[in-house]
This record gives C-alpha cells, structure tokens and sequence, in this order.
C-alpha cells in the first residue's frame, strides 16, 4: 500500500490495490467537487490527483506549480524530470542524505512509490520556469568564465558541458536556469562537504572550488 | 490597603486566575514530526513559533502524513478510514526556578520562601495529528505542579480541505472546534500562541486585570469557527464561542456558581494577509471577539445585568528565516471596550464605562536555531476606575520588558534564562499590592522574576 493521499489526508488518493494498472480517484467528502472540476475541466482524475497533492503540499515549501519563494527551497518548475525522480528517489531511500534533505525530504518521500515519483516529476517538468535575473556584474563575470570554461587548475570542468550552454540540464543533471542563487550555493557547498552522496561527480567538480567561486558560478547560472 | 472585590474585580480575577494556569504553553510537539517525517525546523523556527511551512501545515488541518496507513476504502472508493500506524504521541516536560526580587508577602505574615523549584513546573501528553482522512488535531492533557492537578490543556480539532478560488489559486478552508479564542490562529501575535515569552513561570504575579482575548484561556469556553486562506495571501475567519466550564453543569444559571462564564455566543473575527518575499513573510491582521460574562451569583434568567466586554486587535508579523540567522518580530494591540452593567448594579459607585489598552512588541534573534534570545515590551492600559480595580491608585495600568536568553543543544530541548523588569505594576511604581492579605507595601520591581527553565518535548 502506499497512498500521495495519505500524505495530503486530502480528497483524493492513489490507490493501487486493485492491480496498479490505473490510479483511481478515491473520493471522500469533497466526491462531488472533485468530480465537478474533471467533468468541467477535462482534466483526467490522475491530472486532478497530482495538481491537489502538489498545490496542498509540495506548494507549501516549493510554491505555487514549483515556483518557490524562499531561497531556502529549490524551484521545481520546468526542472528536468528525470533530475526530479532520481532526487526524490534519492529522498525515499535515504541516499540523498544533505540536512535539509533529512529534516524536509526524508519524511516527506517515505511513502511515495516509483509510480508516484514519475508522476511529480513529469508534473513539475512541465512546469513553466521563472526566467532567471542577473545578479551582480563582477560576479556575473567571474561566474560565467567559470560555467562557460571551467577552472583547469582546480580540475574544474566548464559547467556548461553537462548542465547546457542555457544551464537548462538534461536529463539527470539537472536545470540551472530560474533557480535561486543562494540554494545552488548551499548545494555546491553540500556537494564539497561530500554531504550529497547521491552526486559523487559533483564531488569531485567541487573539491578545489572556493565559496567566492561558488557564489559566482550560482550567480551567473542562475540567471540564465 | 483595603481590598475591595467589585464583581467586575472577581470576573478580572478569574481570568487572571486561568491565565495563570495556562500560561505554560510553550510547545511544539515531536507528534507532528513522527506523523510527517520531518524535522522540527520545518514547522517551527524555534519553538513555538511556526514557519510559513508550519502554518499551512496548521490550516491544512495537521493531515500531511508520512506513516503508513490503516485504512478501508468503500466499493465506491471513499475513504472511510485512514488511521496512522502508530498514534502520534508526545509528552513535554518544564522543569524550572523562579525567584522573584523581593519574596511575596506569606498569608500568615512575613515572607514566602522565595527560589522555587517546579520538578516538573507542568507535564503535557499529545495527541497531535491526523485523525481522519481530513480531519486532524491537537489536544493536549497538562499536569500543573503549581495547582497539583491535571486540567484540559489547548485544544484544536480541526476539519480541512483544499479548492480552488480563481484561475487556479488555492483556497484552503476548514472548520475547526477549539477551547481558547486564537489557539487556531496560525501566527504568534495573538494571546494563544505569543510570541516570544510562550512560556512564562506559573508562579509569576499577574496584574489585577487583562482582557479577554488574553485572559479567556482554555477551560471556559468552547468555540466554532470557520476559515479560509487564499492564495497563501489573504485569511479570514468568522466563528463563536459559548461557556464550556470544566465540571459544572447545569451553569451559568445556577447561582451557587462560583466562577465567571460567557453568556450565549461570543462571536470571534479575524482578517489578515501574509506577504512573503525571499526569506522572508510578513503578516499584519485584525482581529475582534465580543462577551457578555455572566457574575458569580448571578442569575440570567431572572434578568440581571451582564458585564459586555468588546476586543479589537490590530497585530504584526515579521520573519526572516535564514540558513544560520532568523528574525523575528511580533507586535499586537488590543483595545477592549467594557460596559459593566453587572458590576456597576452591584457597586453603585463603579463606572460602568471602562476600556483597557494592550499592547505587546518583541522581537528575537537566533543563531543557527542553538543560541538565541529575545526581547519585549509590555503594557496594559486602562481608565482609572477605584471601584473597579482594588489598586493603590485605582488604575489598572501595568507595563514592563521581558528579557530572554536560549540555547536549544537539540532542536527539542531548550534551556532558558528569562527575567520580566516591571516598570509598573497595578497603576504604580510604588505601592502595588492588591491582592495580598496583609498591607505590606510592594513596589512594581519588588514583582520582578528571574524564571529559569528547561523545556524538553520528546
């Protein structure tokens, strides 16, 4: 058994009992809203099913459709799938284990199933991502000699290699672009500190980087 | 000093007296973590006071849920049940020291002891958490060292569901049943959930009166509201509260009762919007509550007069939650109006017309959520009214600062030394003794109290 709605304790649920084959729309109090918004809308109740858990609960730390508000937590609009479903795996089985990703993610992936985390991810992937703003000049230019070349003497490649030349991502590495400088920082400074395990390469690209060069790089992908 | 009772002075009293015994109401509560899977961080910036994260968690009806499940679906797929695995418990402990600067004076003459231990000041187990598939609460069972007893703590059960409002912005709206007129707000400005200073000694004096809004407290009344919060923008909530006295029946026409109770319907409001930008949020809001409060003795039925009493709030929120700093700020005042009918019938020469002005500003500080402190100011303000107040001067006005200072080893235990400066107290700086049998004279820094205490909730 493994329910999104007994993360929300909301309307709707996955229920997968009956072979999993399908989700099906579990229906408590609200049976007739719900239906109502499918029959008016279109949508398909595993659409209805991903918009009510993502807006009840992801919204409350990650924004409205991914857009977060607080730096302290990432932006997941137009994010690359594939990125999202390794993290939240990564959440589930513990081996994404950086602080935040113990106090918030931990908890919150625990229940969550392989069938539940494409959903999310395809979700948020199809999200349209704030456009990104430049940040200050001299960082700007420090960071986008560092995205766009690299640091060859601190065995830093060009991040543009594997992140793209509009830090979009691909795949599992993930988008740049839109997202807020202050939590790329803290992750290349988790990455450094070998607190992202579930990122080995990332390790190795950070080792020799120093906190100003990772506010620049941040600054500068960020604002792609 | 001659104390004089006016009822109005017993129905002050009595509140001060619940306040009394609920003013330990520190808490966040590890159930919520057990349920959720996440830290305490998510919810709370230091304890109590709860993150935008925290408070939606709240509105939300305390349903997010990261257990399995006991559950039974019907043939047509509506939940009839979902139960957490395992019930999401916790028990909070307060151990503490409170000296006053000058000891308080002994009923039988001379001086109390002053230095009191409390192993534990109060003891609280919870029940936190979803009940239902949209049904949650927090209830919490306290035992009091001060009065030896263990009462109905803060209580908020809670009905919640998500829609939608306008080119898809979310609307979460609920209903929820509550024991203390603000224990379901979301913010820590109003009386149920202040912050800083949550926690205060139980043994610490209390001015000769407060209004409503702070002095109601749990135990007396039971209300009803039902809110709405839009777009993580705009709350509002419409509800009532009725008498719900512990242990009485039959009240509060039976006139052998001897405590204050609310008489019909005392209707609760409250407006407010919470920006939020970077790491920061920001809430400003508004909030009323009416009562009429029926007098011990007294009978409604045969007509007697009922003291009216009428709050209207304006209260502030401030956070800024960073990686290493957080910063907060909260700010209320309340402006209650009184017309003491019942009081001005039996005291002929009491003003029936009588107002008092709240006001509360703090900020706090912390560092990495482990070292912190906080400061706040105080005050309450009302007419001079002798036959009302039993003060030195007839005037209730009390006002102070607050000092704290924190270290939290784990997020769930927290050590404090805290210490309230009165600059007046019951109308003066000087003589401020109302309550006392004796006519010792007591100065307002005579009530100052060094409180220290360890918090832990597991």
């Amino acid at each position: 058994m493994n329910t999104l709605a007994s993360v929300s304790g909301c309307i709707v649920q996955l229920d997968k009992h009956d072979g999993g084959s399908n989700m099906k729309l579990g229906v408590l109090g609200g049976v007739s809203l719900a239906l109502s918004l499918i029959a008016s809308t279109g949508y398909s109740a595993e659409d209805q099913e991903i918009k009510r858990y993502t807006s009840q609960v992801c919204a409350a730390c990650h924004g409205p459709k991914g857009n977060s508000i607080s730096p302290a937590f990432p932006r997941l609009a137009g994010q690359q799938a594939a990125y999202i479903e390794a993290q939240l795996t990564g959440f589930h089985d513990r081996t994404r284990g950086d602080p935040a990703a113990q106090a918030y993610m931990w908890g919150m992936a625990s229940q969550l199933d392989a069938r539940d985390i494409k959903q999310l991810a395809a979700y948020y992937a199809a999200q349209r991502p704030v456009p990104g703003a430049p940040g200050d000049k001299t960082l700007m230019a420090q960071g986008k000699t560092i995205y766009e070349q690299g640091m060859p003497d601190a065995g830093v490649p060009a991040c543009a290699t594997c992140h793209g030349a509009a830090a979009e991502g691909k795949e599992v590495i993930p988008r740049l672009a839109g997202q807020h400088p202050a939590y790329l920082v803290k992750q290349l400074a988790y990455f450094k500190a070998q607190l992202r395990a579930n990122a080995p390469v990332m390790h190795a690209v950070t080792d020799k980087m120093t906190f100003d060069q990772m506010e620049a790089v941040a600054t500068y992908a960020a604002s792609k | 000093m001659r104390v004089l009772y006016s009822k109005g002075v017993c129905a002050a009293l009595s509140t001060v007296a619940i306040l009394l015994l609920c003013s330990n109401n520190a808490m966040a509560v590890p159930s919520f973590a057990r349920q959720t899977g996440m830290a305490c961080e998510a919810c709370h910036t230091v304890f109590p006071e709860l993150t935008p994260f925290g408070r939606a968690f709240k509105l939300n009806g305390y349903l997010i849920d990261n257990l399995p499940q006991v559950k039974e679906v019907t043939a047509d797929k509506k939940e009839s049940l979902l139960l957490n695995w395992l019930p999401p418990l916790s028990v909070q402990f307060v151990a503490s020291y409170t000296k006053f600067n000058t000891a308080l004076p002994d009923p039988n003459g001379g001086l109390s002891q002053n230095g009191t231990v409390q192993f534990p000041e109060a003891f609280s187990l919870f029940y936190a958490g979803r009940i239902a598939p949209q049904l949650g609460g927090f209830i919490q069972l306290t035992y009091d060292n001060n009065s030896d007893s263990v009462g109905w703590d803060n209580t908020d059960i809670r009905f919640a569901d998500l829609t939608t409002l306008g080119q898809d912005k979310p609307l979460t709206w609920g209903v929820s049943a509550n024991n203390n007129p603000s224990v379901q707000d979301p913010w820590n400005t109003l009386p149920a959930w202040q912050y800083p200073f949550s926690q205060t000694s139980s043994l610490a004096v209390s001015p000769v009166t407060t209004t409503q809004l702070e002095g109601i407290g749990n135990g007396t009344v039971a209300g009803l509201t039902a809110y709405g919060y839009w777009n993580n923008l705009v709350y509002l909530e419409l509800g009532g509260y009725a008498a719900a006295p512990h242990g009485i029946n039959n009240t509060p026409l039976n006139s052998s009762f001897p405590g204050e109770v609310v008489h019909g319907v005392s209707p609760y409001w409250r407006v407010a919007v919470q920006p939020q930008w970077g790491r920061s949020s920001l809430a400003v809001g508004l909030v009323g509550f009416s009562d009429q409060v029926v007098p011990s003795g007294s009978n409604v039925t045969t007509g007697s007069p009922l003291d009216e009493f009428r709050d209207t709030g304006i209260d502030a929120q401030y956070q800024y939650i960073g990686d290493d700093h957080i910063f907060s700020a909260q700010a209320r005042y309340i402006y209650e109006k009184q017309t003491l009918n019942a009081a001005a019938a039996a005291n002929p020469g009491l003003d029936p017309d009588n107002t008092l002005k709240s006001l509360r500003i703090g900020g706090s500080y912390f560092y990495q959520r482990q070292l912190g402190g906080s400061v706040a100011y105080f005050s309450t303000m009302g007419n001079t009214n002798p036959a009302l107040y039993a003060t030195s001067t007839g005037s209730p006005n009390t006002n102070g600062w607050a000092f704290e200072a924190d270290y939290l080893p784990w997020q769930n235990v927290k050590l404090a030394v805290q210490y309230i400066l009165y600059t007046k107290f019951n109308g003066s700086s000087g003589n401020t003794s109302y309550t006392l049998p004796s006519d010792v004279p007591r100065t307002a820094s005579d009530n100052n109290t060094l409180y220290i205490f360890a918090w832990i909730a597991f």
